[in-house]
């Protein structure tokens, strides 16, 4: 065989070994029934032909390749995000586990998250025992200050009352009457993530200012000067809320950041394992009613947490994943007519510094066309950048984008004359996605790290930018929010430029006559 | 030494040269070049010069004998398109160290060339020489004769350290060196009635290849380029050309007036860029090889590529006139002639508020006139706060230069165009104008220049940065002030005659006062020009302007 101890092979070599291609092709030949190359062949290039791409967009109950994850996963990650909370999500234990590696695998992080571990005869009987022991078990093994309750599909199918159940597991001694039980009900066939994260955090906020389930008496709101920010669904929420943090110190601002997992999501090796790390400590979450706004870094992820929030008292803005300088102007005004603070000098001093980058490298990007899919705020926010840029986002394509949202966005596209030939595909998924790139090529295209697939197929150079992003290490830890994280944003592409301009000018002695060393 | 400083004088005392054949004898001996002014900015030193003249010869390895400082800094920073050779974008140096300078970096440099040639077998060494190495005394000359007899193959001396003088300099004793060492040292493997140079021409962009099929469809052939895309096997035989192209640049003068001596290549002085250029440089080629015994149906065929490019290039930059309708542009060009460039913009519907005319001759600064009108700025040399102060209120809104003056113009928020060496597209030829207007629109158009202009939103309008950095601005210098006496103070104090200190307003008082018309009349009265001579033209221009007495025309001058 290829393969020996001496020297052991990984798989990118090993397969490739004679003895493999000869297995795999006489497999293929013997048993698989083959079809002719040509015709396989014939059946690609077909599926790459605007007639195909007519019977792909009228698709109706098949999803390919969906840009969206489920609603327990936003409710993990906003769960996260509280001191000492551990997130509980009723219902099938495998679900759970999907959400832990989901987050792991982008943060390269640890993430603690327990299950009720539903079976069968849960499904038949009810999972109330499950949540009776469950709650039981996690409070003692994990030592948490909270328990953050949300549901699979599976506990919410058979109709499971979380606000029963929990009453009932504290009334059995599961955990102590005082003891923080927030809950939401999170079922994967409604919304998406983002839908997830913000039942979850209205939930968590509505147990803290509604009276802790019927145990306490409402919080009476009692203005202060204060501005709660949520972040919303964030794949760069580690460093997107340091980079907020820090603005909002510059200003002089006094303020609660809701739901913050920057710490939990990078947590320094040192010796010591930290299960729980930072987080919006349980009282600041209590009182942010007190606060005099709040502010939602993504309109889409926050609908029904805002509007709970504004039904307390205090002024709601909701901005769309803002990145650049106009989107990021539009943030701190809101900031300064809320607070009537004044911008530092080093604020306007890295303003000044992101419009001279752009300016410096505007040449480069002006008029290249960009294919954008994402989470909506997200898509919302870059092609909002790259208007701003003078690139056109041609495609900005949204799984789990509404009618609304499409809306907005082509309100967006029409206020450009760069937006002229942009369309926005609200609901769709990536293998609509591949037809668009097939049938309207562009340059280059936005998105998680699925997108290498649609890279590699359509030849459209991918800049991974969103959630998730598996196949490159630590982007999280960068900003994409602020005049800074604008910059970071601008460099991720032009890069991706650069290196295609290298990439199409490097083969010797035939177009490396431009392979220059100054671009 | 002396032979160095012999070619020097000799190279500086050009008769080719026109501001020269215009110059007092000890003027001449002064040179063209301008005195370098201690703990001011200054520009590329002669080494430099040399190198980015010679780099663009693809098949040549260019070794540079001296500390790592000057490859290290200069290496394949030359956009130039190469067709074939990769050679010349490796960098070669001896990388002295301090037991060179000690002991001498003859035996290194000998050793390199060697090492060169095994390994690499390139057409030609080409060896530059540096400031250490010529100063402690290596001889390269001698290292290059024994190396190329001993290893077989052309080993050329390029004697054009750092310390002799500009960047200018440094360009035409590379030329000297090609004189000297390549030309006409090999034989064409055929010749023809078509065969041509074009010296100066250094492809960046690949931009000559924008021109070339015109050449190809005419029949004409180029025999060599110095030195864009050029091969040493095509330099060392030019001498066979029929006639030679000077393309947009006095550098290498020396080159094409030596030839034409030597070898009776007779040349013109050309430029592609600009579509009535263009056409010109075509027409002028095909006038010179008739005249050399071409047949004579190439002046007619080539007037008929000539209609037919411009037709096809005026309508594809006809659209453009409704874009740009009432959109003002400031031209600052190095090699790029200005005025042919000025023709097309205008074509294109733009107004072309300032255009520089810094290297520009007197017949051009009267094309410029002739086009643009009276009122037009002539940039003479504008240090960088000048010119900032300038695009802050110029009114302008794109300007075209090189990269030197790109981060001037992106803080003062203007949109600015890269049209010298280091732009990443072709210009050249009918089609590079075309490119150049899309390019201007694109320019024009980037919403980030509006995001440039507008000050933070938190800025109040009053006090927006605009004002602020134009008010500090302001306080400095001249112009544009809006308080008409501090205007008129600040305008009169402007230095014309550096060397003896004469001011615009003494020129102007002297000339009303004595009623003076000529310039030895002013530089009797008031000693301005009796220096170094630059000023001439300038004192020249001021007893134009008030000669017609319009008083615009004299702020024109002085601004």
């Amino acid at each position: 065989m290829v393969q020996n101890a001496e020297h052991v092979l990984d798989h990118f070599e090993l397969f490739r070994g004679p003895e493999y291609q000869q297995m795999l092709a006489n497999k293929k030949k013997m048993f698989e029934n083959p079809r002719e190359t040509a015709e396989v062949e014939r059946v690609r290039e077909w599926t790459k032909t605007p007639e195909y791409r007519e019977k792909n967009f009228a698709r109706e109950a098949l999803t390919i390749n969906p840009a969206k994850a489920c609603q327990p996963l936003g409710a993990v990650f906003a769960s996260v995000g509280f001191e000492g909370t551990l997130p509980f999500v009723h219902g099938s234990q495998g679900c759970v586990a999907y959400y832990r590696s989901h987050l792991s695998r982008h943060f390269k992080e640890p993430t603690s998250c327990v299950s009720s571990s539903m079976t069968e005869d849960a499904a038949v009987f009810g999972g109330l025992n499950n949540m009776i022991d469950g709650l039981a078990n996690s409070y003692n093994m994990y030592k948490p200050k909270m328990i953050a309750v949300s549901t699979t599909c599976m506990a919410e199918v058979i109709g499971d009352d979380l606000n029963a159940f929990i009453k009932t597991s504290k009334e059995k001694g599961s955990v102590p009457a005082e003891f923080d039980v927030p809950f939401a009900h999170t079922p994967a066939f409604v919304g998406s993530h983002i839908t997830g994260y913000d039942n979850t955090l209205r939930g968590v906020l509505e147990y803290f200012w509604d009276g802790k389930a019927g145990a306490t008496p409402k919080l009476e709101r009692k203005p202060n000067e204060k501005i709660n920010f949520i972040g919303g669904f964030d794949g760069y929420t580690v460093g997107n809320i340091r980079e907020i943090k820090r603005i909002f110190d510059l200003i002089g601002i006094g303020y609660t950041i809701l739901a913050d997992n920057s710490d939990v999501f990078d947590t320094p090796t040192d010796g010591e394992f930290r299960m729980y790390d930072g987080g919006t400590t349980l009282e600041d979450a209590a009182n942010a009613v007190h606060a005099k706004a709040t502010i939602s870094m993504q309109q889409w992820c926050t609908e029904k947490t805002l509007s709970f929030i504004e039904g307390h008292g205090h002024e709601v803005v909701a901005f769309n994943h803002p990145v650049g300088v106009s989107a990021t102007d539009e943030v701190l005004m809101t900031l300064l007519r809320i607070t009537g603070k004044e911008i530092p000098e080093e604020l306007s001093r890295e303003r000044g510094r992101l419009v001279d980058a752009m300016a410096d490298s505007s040449a480069h990007i002006h008029g290249k066309k960009f294919a954008i899919y994402g989470d909506p705020d997200l898509c919302y926010g870059l092609a909002a950048f790259l208007l701003e840029l003078g690139a056109e986002p041609t495609h900005v394509l949204s799984t789990n984008g509404n009618k609304a949202w499409g809306e907005k966005v082509e309100a967006l596209l029409a206020s450009s004359p760069f937006g002229k030939s942009c369309h926005v595909y609200p609901g769709r998924d990536l293998w609509h996605m591949r037809s668009l790139l097939f049938t309207e090529p562009v340059d280059f295209l936005i998105g998680n790290t699925y997108g290498k697939y649609l890279e590699r197929d359509t030849g459209t150079p991918l800049i991974r930018i969103g959630f998730p992003v598996f196949d490159r290490h630590h982007h999280h830890r960068y900003p994409v929010w602020g005049y800074q994280g604008g910059m970071n944003v601008l460099v991720k592409i032009l890069d991706k430029i650069f290196d295609e301009m290298d990439k199409r000018t490097n083969v010797v002695g035939k177009t490396d006559y431009s392979f220059d060393i100054i671009r | 030494m002396s032979s160095l400083s012999a070619t020097v004088q000799e190279v500086l005392n050009e008769p080719g040269c026109a501001k020269n054949a215009n110059k007092t004898q000890e003027q001449r001996k002064k040179g063209c070049i301008k005195q370098l002014q201690p703990g001011g900015v200054a520009g590329g030193c002669a080494f430099d010069g040399a190198k980015i003249a010679l780099q663009p010869f693809t098949d040549v390895a260019h070794l540079v004998h001296g500390p790592i400082a000057c490859e290290g800094n200069s290496w394949d920073n030359r956009g130039s398109a190469s067709s074939g050779s990769n050679l010349w974008r490796t960098g070669f140096t001896t990388d002295m160290s301090e037991t060179d300078i000690v002991f001498g970096g003859e035996k290194r440099l000998y050793k390199a060339i060697k090492q060169i040639v095994e390994k690499y077998c390139p057409e030609a060494v080409f060896v530059y020489q540096t400031c250490v190495p010529a100063m402690i005394g290596d001889d390269i000359n001698a290292v290059c004769k024994a190396a190329a007899r001993r290893f077989g193959r052309p080993v050329i001396p390029i004697n054009s350290p750092g310390f002799v003088g500009s960047k200018n300099l440094g360009t035409k004793l590379a030329g000297e060196a090609l004189l000297e060492h390549v030309i006409g040292t090999q034989e064409p493997a055929c010749t023809t009635p078509y065969d041509i140079n074009l010296i100066g021409e250094y492809n960046l962009s690949g931009e000559l290849w924008q021109v070339k099929p015109l050449f190809d469809e005419l029949g004409i052939r180029i025999l060599s380029t110095i030195s864009g895309d050029g091969k040493y096997r095509d330099i060392a035989s030019s001498h066979r050309a029929r006639a030679a192209m000077m393309v947009c640049s006095k550098a290498m003068i020396n080159v094409a007036r030596k030839m034409e001596q030597r070898y009776g290549i007779p040349f013109f002085e050309g430029s592609f860029y600009g579509i009535q250029d263009s056409s010109n440089s075509l027409r002028k080629i095909a006038r010179l090889l008739v005249e050399q015994g071409a047949p004579d149906d190439l002046i007619e065929r080539t007037d008929a590529v000539v209609a037919r490019e411009e037709e096809r290039a005026w309508a594809a930059i006809e659209p453009y006139r409704f874009r740009f309708r009432g959109k003002k542009v400031l031209l600052i060009t190095g090699g790029v002639k200005s005025w042919s460039v000025v023709a097309a913009l205008q074509e294109a519907g733009l107004e072309v508020v300032g255009t520089s005319v810094k290297k520009s001759t007197k017949e051009d600064k009267e094309r410029i006139k002739e086009l643009m009108g009276h009122d037009t700025h002539m940039i003479e040399d504008m240090p960088p706060r000048e010119m900032y102060k300038m695009l802050k209120n110029a009114k302008a809104d794109i300007m075209l230069s090189g990269g030197k003056s790109q981060f001037v113009a992106l803080k003062a928020a203007m949109p600015w165009l890269d049209i010298n060496q280091e732009r990443c597209h072709a210009y050249m030829g009918y089609v590079g104008m075309v490119k150049l207007i899309e390019e201007i629109d694109k320019a024009l158009f980037n919403p980030i220049w509006q995001q440039l202009r507008r000050p933070a939103p938190w800025d109040d309008v009053a006090d927006d940065q605009q004002g602020k950095a134009g008010a500090k601005v302001g306080t400095q210098t001249t112009g544009f002030t809006a308080d008409p006496i501090v205007a008129a103070r600040i305008r009169r104090a402007k230095k014309i005659c550096l060397c003896k200190a004469v001011d615009l307003g003494t020129i102007e008082d002297t000339i009303r006062s004595h009623g003076l018309t000529s310039l030895d009349a002013v530089r009797h009265q008031t000693s301005a020009s009796s220096g170094c001579g630059d000023c001439k033209s300038r004192i020249e221009d001021i007893l134009a302007a008030m000669l017609v007495s319009s008083p615009s025309a004299l702020l024109q001058v002085a601004e």
